[in-house]
C-alpha cells in the first residue's frame, strides 16, 4: 500500500496503533522499521508519556511549548518511522474517523488497559465487526478477560518486573531486592512478543485468509522467561532467589572492581578453558582452584582473590587483557562509556533520519538485521499529529473539508505551529555518530 | 488450526542464545530439529536438575526450552549425515561465527534462512569477544545501573539470562521476517544478531540519545527512585511490594489509605498533595507507608491497594506466582512430563489466540528422533 518499489518483509502492511510508552510502541517501531505504514494514534486530552517527557534541554524555554512533544529522545526510540495521527476517540466525531482506518488496516496494535479499551469500543469484537480479516494484537497488564481477578487492576510500567517476579531475582542474596525498575525488561519483551504474535497473525491470514485476535497478558508473558524455576519449586518446593552476580552453573562470575571510581569489570570464567586463561594471567594456576567443584564451593574466597587482583587495573584496559585470553568480560558501562564506544559505533548502532521539527536526530538502531531485505528509518519523529490531514485523506478517503471540518469539532487535531522548529543543542556533531561521514551536510 | 508455521523446518544448533526462539517457533507449530553431539547439548548440564533422573536428561532447563523440539544426534564429523539433515532445511539457528561454523553455505538450499546469534555482531573490533548474559548486561550500561549505591552493580534477575533469550526472541522475530520476504522472493537470506545490541535494544533508558539530552548519568538507586514518593519497594509482613505514586489521585487515595489504617491525620494535609514537598520529606512519607506496609501481606496490600486505584504490586516470588489466584483462575500454569513420567508445572502459552495455535510436547530424550531423521 505505502510503497510498492522496494521488497521489505511488511511491504504493504498497515498498523494502526494505539500505543503508549514502550510495549505496543516498541513493536510498532520494529514493524515500522522492516516496511510496515504504522499509524501511531494520538491524544491531547491524554498524551503517550513520550509526549509529556519532552526534551531537558527545552523545559525552561516557553516560547518552545509547542515544539517540546516532539523532542524527547524517547519519542524515536520508541516510534521511529511511524506517521502520527491526531485523533480524540473519545468523541464520537473522532472515533468514527479512527474506524474509517481501521476498516483499512491490516493489524490493529494496542497497549491500552483492556477495560478502556473496550469503553472505547475498540475490543475485538467491535473492531473484527468493521474488518473480519484483522490481526488484532493487545498487550493488557492482566489479558482482556474481564471474568478474570486482576482484569480491572492498574499496570503501571515500573510495577511489572516485580509483579512478575524479576526484581525477588535482582540483588547480592544479603539484601534487600534491588529494584530493576531503571529499564524495563519485561516492556520490552512483551514487546517481542507481540512482533512475533502480529507475524504469526499475518502468516495464518496469508494461509487462511482469516484474522486473529491475540491477547497477550503482560503478567504472563514474562512468566514464560521463568521456566526451569517453577518447574524446581514444583518439583522440590525451592524457591530460588537473588545471588548477586553469582551463576548456578560453575565460578567464577562476577563483578570486580578497578582502579578509580566507581570502575569496574563484568567476568564469567566458569567453564575450564576461561578459569585455565584467568587464572594463567592472575598468575595463580596450578591450585586447588583449578577443581570446578571447589571454585563453585569456595566462590566468596575466589571473588575476593580476584577482586584484589582486578583492583589495580583499569577497567578497559582488562576487559581488553581477559578477551584476548579468550575471557568473557566488559567494562561495566556507563552511559558515557557507551559514548565512546567505537564497537557499538563500528555498527551503525546510533542511526540519524530526517525530523519535521528537530531538522534530523539521533537514535538507537535495530538488532535485528537482515541481509537482504534490511529495515529503513524514514523519518526520526514523527512529530505530534504530524500526518493527520494526510492520513485521513489518503487512508480514510476523508476529504480536505471533511478532515478540516473533524479538526473544528475537536475529533482530531494536526502538528501544532510546524513553523517552529529547533535543533537539538548537539545537532552539529551528530554526524560524529556515524561512521565514514566527514561531514554533516552528507546527512 | 495448526500452529502458523506448521510445515516449516528449523534446524537448531544453538545453546542458550537461542533456546528460547526455537521453542517458541516449536509452540508455534514449526518442526524443530534439534542438533545434538553424541554428549548432548550444552543446555543438558545446566543446573537446577530433577533429582531422580540420570544425565543427560535430568536438566530443568533441557526439559523447558527443549520442549516441542526434536532431538536428533549427529556426530561433528560426519558430514554426510549433517548435509542430509541441512538439505531440508527452511531455517538453521546457530551461534557461531561463521569460521567456526560446521555448516558450509552449499550445505544449504538457497530457500533457507540462516539466523546467526553472536556475542557481538559479525563486525566490528570486538567481534570475536565472548559473552555471558552478566557480560552483555555490562556492556549494555544496565548493569551499572542496577542495585545499590554502596553495593556491587549487579545483573537484572541473574538467574533468568534475560540478556540471551533477548537475543533469542530477536533472532526469531528476524526469522519470521525472512520468512515473510521469501514468500516474495522465493529465496532465503541470513539474519544476525548481536546480544550486545539485543540487550541494547532493550536499555534506552540507559543509551547514549537519553544521556546526550539530560546528561545525566544513571547511577544505582537500589529499589526506590526519585521520581516521587512512594516509588518503589516497600517491606511488608511476607516480603516487598512495589508502589508507584506519581499521579495527584494516586496520591490523594494513598494517604486516605494510609491515614485511615494507622490513624495518621497528618499525612491527609494538603500540603503533601504537592510532589515537590513529597521529595523533600520522602523519609518522613516512607516511615508513614511502611507503618501501613509492615503489618500486611503482599496479597492483601495488592488487592485492597488496587481496590483503592493505587498502582501497587507484590513483589512476587516463584512460589507466590504458582499460587497467584489470576493466574490460577486464567489456567496460566499448564504441565510437562519429565523422562521418568512426573508431571511437572511450566508456564504455559506465552500469549492467547482465538485460533489454536499453541501446542507443545515435552522435551525429547538425548537422539529421540536420530532414527526418524536419519535413518
Amino acid at each position: 500500500m505505502s510503497n510498492t518499489t522496494s521488497q521489505l518483509p511488511l511491504d504493504g502492511i498497515r498498523v494502526f496503533e494505539l500505543g503508549i510508552a514502550i510495549a505496543s510502541p516498541f513493536c510498532g517501531r520494529l514493524m515500522a522499521h522492516f516496511g510496515a505504514d504504522v499509524i501511531k494514534i494520538e491524544s491531547q486530552l491524554s498524551p503517550d508519556v513520550v509526549r509529556i517527557m519532552g526534551s531537558a534541554w527545552v523545559r525552561e524555554r516557553d516560547d518552545l511549548a509547542a515544539a517540546a512533544p516532539d523532542t524527547s529522545p524517547y519519542v524515536p526510540e520508541m516510534n521511529a518511522s511511524k506517521r502520527s495521527v491526531g485523533l480524540e476517540l473519545k468523541t464520537d466525531a473522532g472515533r468514527d474517523a479512527a474506524l474509517r482506518l481501521i476498516a483499512e488496516c491490516d493489524v490493529f496494535l494496542a497497549n491500552f488497559g483492556a477495560r478502556a479499551l473496550a469503553e472505547l469500543g475498540l475490543d475485538y469484537e467491535s473492531v473484527a465487526a468493521i474488518n473480519p480479516n484483522i490481526v488484532y494484537v493487545q498487550l493488557p497488564g492482566f489479558g482482556s478477560d474481564p471474568a478474570m481477578p486482576y482484569y480491572p487492576f492498574v499496570a503501571w510500567g515500573p510495577n511489572q518486573a516485580p509483579l512478575v517476579g524479576l526484581d525477588d531475582f535482582t540483588g547480592h542474596a544479603a539484601d534487600p531486592p534491588a529494584g530493576i525498575a531503571t529499564v524495563a525488561p519485561p516492556d520490552y519483551m512483551s514487546a517481542l512478543h507481540a512482533t512475533i504474535a502480529t507475524l504469526s497473525g499475518l502468516e495464518q491470514r496469508e494461509m487462511t485468509g482469516e484474522g486473529v485476535h491475540v491477547d497477550i497478558s503482560q503478567f504472563e508473558t514474562t512468566l514464560a522467561l521463568l521456566g526451569p524455576f517453577v518447574m524446581d519449586y514444583d518439583l522440590t518446593g525451592t524457591v530460588h532467589s537473588r545471588i548477586g552476580n553469582h551463576s548456578l552453573w560453575g565460578a567464577p562470575q562476577g563483578v570486580y572492581p578497578c582502579a578509580g571510581h566507581e570502575r569496574w569489570v563484568a567476568i564469567t570464567a566458569t567453564d575450564t578453558e576461561s578459569w585455565a586463561a584467568l587464572s594463567s594471567l592472575m598468575g595463580t594456576s596450578g591450585n586447588e582452584f583449578d577443581e570446578a567443584d571447589h571454585r563453585m564451593a569456595h566462590r566468596e574466597e575466589l571473588d575476593r582473590l580476584i577482586s584484589d587482583w582486578t583492583s589495580g587495573f583499569d577497567a578497559h584496559d582488562l576487559a581488553h587483557r581477559l578477551q584476548n585470553a579468550g575471557v568473557a568480560a566488559h567494562v561495566v558501562s556507563t552511559n558515557e562509556d557507551l559514548l565512546h564506544d567505537t564497537h557499538t559505533m563500528s555498527r551503525n548502532w546510533y542511526q540519524v533520519a530526517p525530523h519535521s521539527r528537530l531538522g534530523r536526530d539521533l537514535f538507537s538502531g535495530c538488532a535485528v538485521k537482515l541481509s537482504d531485505t534490511p529495515g529503513r528509518w524514514t523519518d526520526a519523529g514523527p512529530s505530534m499529529g504530524q500526518h493527520t490531514r494526510e492520513v485521513l485523506s489518503d487512508v480514510a478517503g476523508m476529504s480536505d473539508n471533511e478532515v478540516s471540518e473533524l479538526v473544528a469539532a475537536n475529533g482530531a487535531f494536526e502538528q501544532i505551529e510546524p513553523e517552529t522548529l529547533v535543533s537539538r543543542p548537539w545537532n552539529d556533531w551528530i554526524h560524529l555518530f556515524l561512521p565514514g561521514v566527514d561531514d554533516a551536510r552528507d546527512l | 488450526m495448526a500452529g502458523p508455521y506448521n510445515g516449516v523446518r528449523v534446524v537448531d544448533t544453538t545453546g542458550l542464545a537461542g533456546a528460547y526462539a526455537t521453542r517458541l517457533f516449536a509452540g508455534l507449530g514449526a518442526e524443530v530439529i534439534r542438533l545434538e553431539p553424541p554428549h548432548g547439548s550444552p543446555l543438558r548440564t545446566l543446573a537446577p536438575f530433577a533429582e531422580s533422573i540420570e544425565p543427560p536428561e535430568n536438566s530443568l532447563w533441557w526439559a523447558y526450552l527443549g520442549m516441542g523440539t526434536q532431538s536428533v544426534v549427529v556426530d561433528p564429523d560426519d558430514g554426510d549425515a549433517l548435509a542430509q539433515i541441512l538439505s531440508e532445511a527452511d531455517v538453521v539457528f546457530e551461534d557461531r561465527l561463521p569460521e567456526q561454523s560446521p555448516i558450509a553455505a552449499d550445505l544449504l538450499p538457497d530457500t533457507a534462512i540462516r539466523t546467526t546469534i553472536v556475542p557481538f555482531g559479525l563486525t566490528g573490533p570486538k567481534r570475536s569477544w565472548k559473552t555471558s548474559n552478566l557480560v552483555s548486561w555490562a556492556a549494555s550500561g544496565v548493569l551499572y545501573a542496577t542495585g545499590f549505591q554502596d553495593r556491587v552493580p549487579v545483573a537484572p534477575a541473574g538467574h533468568l539470562q534475560l540478556a540471551l533469550h533477548a537475543s533469542a526472541a530477536s533472532a526469531l522475530v528476524g526469522t519470521l521476517l525472512a520468512l515473510r520476504a521469501r514468500r516474495t522472493s522465493g529465496t532465503g537470506q541470513e539474519v544476525e544478531i548481536s546480544m550486545h545490541e539485543a540487550a541494547l535494544m532493550f536499555a534506552p533508558e540507559t543509551g547514549v540519545p537519553v544521556f546526550l539530552d539530560d546528561r545525566v548519568h544513571r547511577e544505582r538507586s537500589g529499589n526506590r527512585r526519585d521520581l516521587g514518593r512512594p516509588f518503589g519497594l516497600y517491606p511488608c509482613s511476607d516480603g516487598f511490594v512495589s508502589i508507584i505514586v506519581l499521579m495527584p489521585r494516586h496520591w490523594n487515595a494513598m494517604a486516605e489509605w494510609v491515614a485511615e489504617t494507622t490513624g495518621n491525620e497528618t499525612i491527609m494535609e494538603e500540603v503533601f498533595q504537592d510532589l515537590g514537598v513529597r521529595m523533600e520529606s520522602q523519609d518522613l512519607i516512607d516511615t508513614w507507608v511502611e507503618e501501613l506496609t509492615v503489618g500486611r501481606t503482599r496479597l492483601e496490600l495488592f488487592t485492597e491497594g488496587q481496590r483503592r486505584g493505587i498502582p501497587i504490586t507484590p513483589v512476587n516470588t516463584v512460589s507466590a506466582l504458582v499460587d497467584d489466584p489470576h493466574l490460577l483462575a486464567a489456567q496460566f500454569w499448564s504441565k510437562t512430563q519429565l523422562p521418568n513420567d512426573v508431571e511437572v508445572t511450566v508456564p504455559g502459552a506465552p500469549f492467547r489466540t482465538n485460533s489454536d495455535w499453541w501446542n507443545i510436547t515435552p522435551a525429547p530424550l538425548l537422539g529421540q528422533h536420530t532414527e526418524t531423521y536419519l535413518g
